[in-house]
């Protein structure tokens, strides 16, 4: 049997399930948001108060970068700092964009890349947190400068700078490939669903996965 | 939304209302599901409308959104606590409770409901007789994508049918 043998059937189909579908057409014309709307609006509040958050984060740092302008180790802690604040900031005014711009007439395979960029905010926050965690040093140096009052950095030792310094890079560089690797594209890897699956959850990976394979022969 | 746009809204969802059946049965397994997604594939389309570009047939557009609203369907278990406080907007039938001589149609939804989302899609679209092309662009993917995978499909459906009739 072949599939083209089938249209005929499927079509007919149409008119043979007309009863099989009544529709509400007075109650219909009542509705003025449904779940999937909903759903988006209410992500769409979320980021908005994120972004406020991010932006007192901001102001905040610049107004302790102001207060002491130095070039210290707490004031360039202050502006790494800063710029991690700056990219979740944009990333949120970025997601607020997308989610209002979401078209659910576009092409299957783009609305679904704008749905897994929606959806896959919480996995892109982990990330910049993750990509924080080499700079750990400039937490510790705002924090004892903010609680004692005191430059760490003048305190360390010549050995402890290169211990400090050394396991930064190599924290660099171990973050950056778990940042490349938490991509859609690499949702095969055990441990890549495994990690979206705990950070975001199920409905991530089966995204991932859909554009994956949809992805696959163009390849 | 002005009269004279619900009034047509009205129209091409009545002549096109078989889509919604044939999206929701290809896409859920259960009847609640089925209730619940051409719930809300009808009212994305309802509250799209507005924005409808009559440059486009209203059947690829109605294809478009419902697919969309298919594919990112997601409904947690808890959500059908909230089923009681819904208002009924479509009434669909059950699958199994239709029509016993269109055999033909059950075995194609029974081979649709074992593809994954995506070949699902493009065996309903290819199942509509439109092309390659419109195919690929509904989809957002290219067109030797699309002939490669109705080609697998093909040879999938073929194998299926000899094992059945072996």
């Amino acid at each position: 049997m072949n599939l083209d043998n089938f249209k005929s059937a499927w079509q007919q189909q149409s008119t043979d399930t007309h009863s099989a579908i009544e529709i509400n057409q007075a109650k219909l014309a009542e509705i003025k948001i449904n779940k999937q709307i909903k759903a988006l609006n209410k992500m769409k509040w979320a980021r908005i108060i994120e972004s406020c958050v991010f932006l007192i984060i901001i102001v905040l740092l610049w107004k302790y970068i102001a207060a002491g302008f130095t070039f210290s180790a707490p004031i360039i802690s202050a502006f790494i700092l800063n710029l991690f604040a700056i990219i979740g900031l944009a990333g949120n005014i970025g997601q607020i964009v997308l989610i209002s711009n979401i078209d659910y007439s576009k092409p299957v395979n783009q609305l679904q890349k704008d749905f897994y960029r929606v959806c896959s905010h919480k996995l892109e926050l982990t990330k910049l947190l993750l990509m924080s965690v080499p700079f750990y040093l400039a937490y510790v140096f705002i924090g004892f400068d903010l609680l004692f009052g005191i430059d760490l950095y003048q305190y360390l030792e010549l050995h402890m700078i290169w211990f400090y310094s050394l396991s930064s890079v190599l924290l660099f560089i171990a973050t950056a490939w778990v940042f490349a690797k938490l991509n859609y594209k690499n949702i095969s890897e055990k441990w890549v669903n495994a990690s979206v699956q705990f950070i975001v959850g199920k409905r991530l990976v089966t995204m991932a996965e859909f554009l994956n394979s949809s992805e696959l022969i163009e390849s | 939304m002005t009269t004279t746009k619900k009034t047509q809204f009205a129209q091409a969802m009545e002549q096109h209302k078989g889509i919604i059946y044939k999206i929701v049965n290809s896409y859920c397994q259960n009847k609640d599901d089925r209730q619940d997604l051409a719930q809300e594939i009808l009212t994305t389309m309802w509250l799209a409308y507005d924005n409808y570009n009559n440059t486009y047939k209203f059947s690829t557009w109605m294809y478009r959104i419902s697919l969309n609203v298919a594919i990112s369907y997601y409904r947690k278990d808890s959500r059908r606590e909230d089923k009681a406080n819904e208002e009924c907007i479509v009434k669909i039938a059950d699958l199994s409770q239709e029509d016993e001589s269109n055999e033909v149609v059950k075995q194609l939804y029974e081979f649709i409901g074992q593809l994954d989302k995506l070949n699902k899609a493009i065996m309903l679209l290819y199942l509509e007789s439109e092309s390659y092309e419109s195919i690929a662009n509904s989809l957002g993917i290219s067109k030797t994508n699309v002939a490669t995978r109705i080609s697998r499909i093909k040879h999938t459906l073929k194998l299926q049918f000899e094992t059945r009739d072996s």
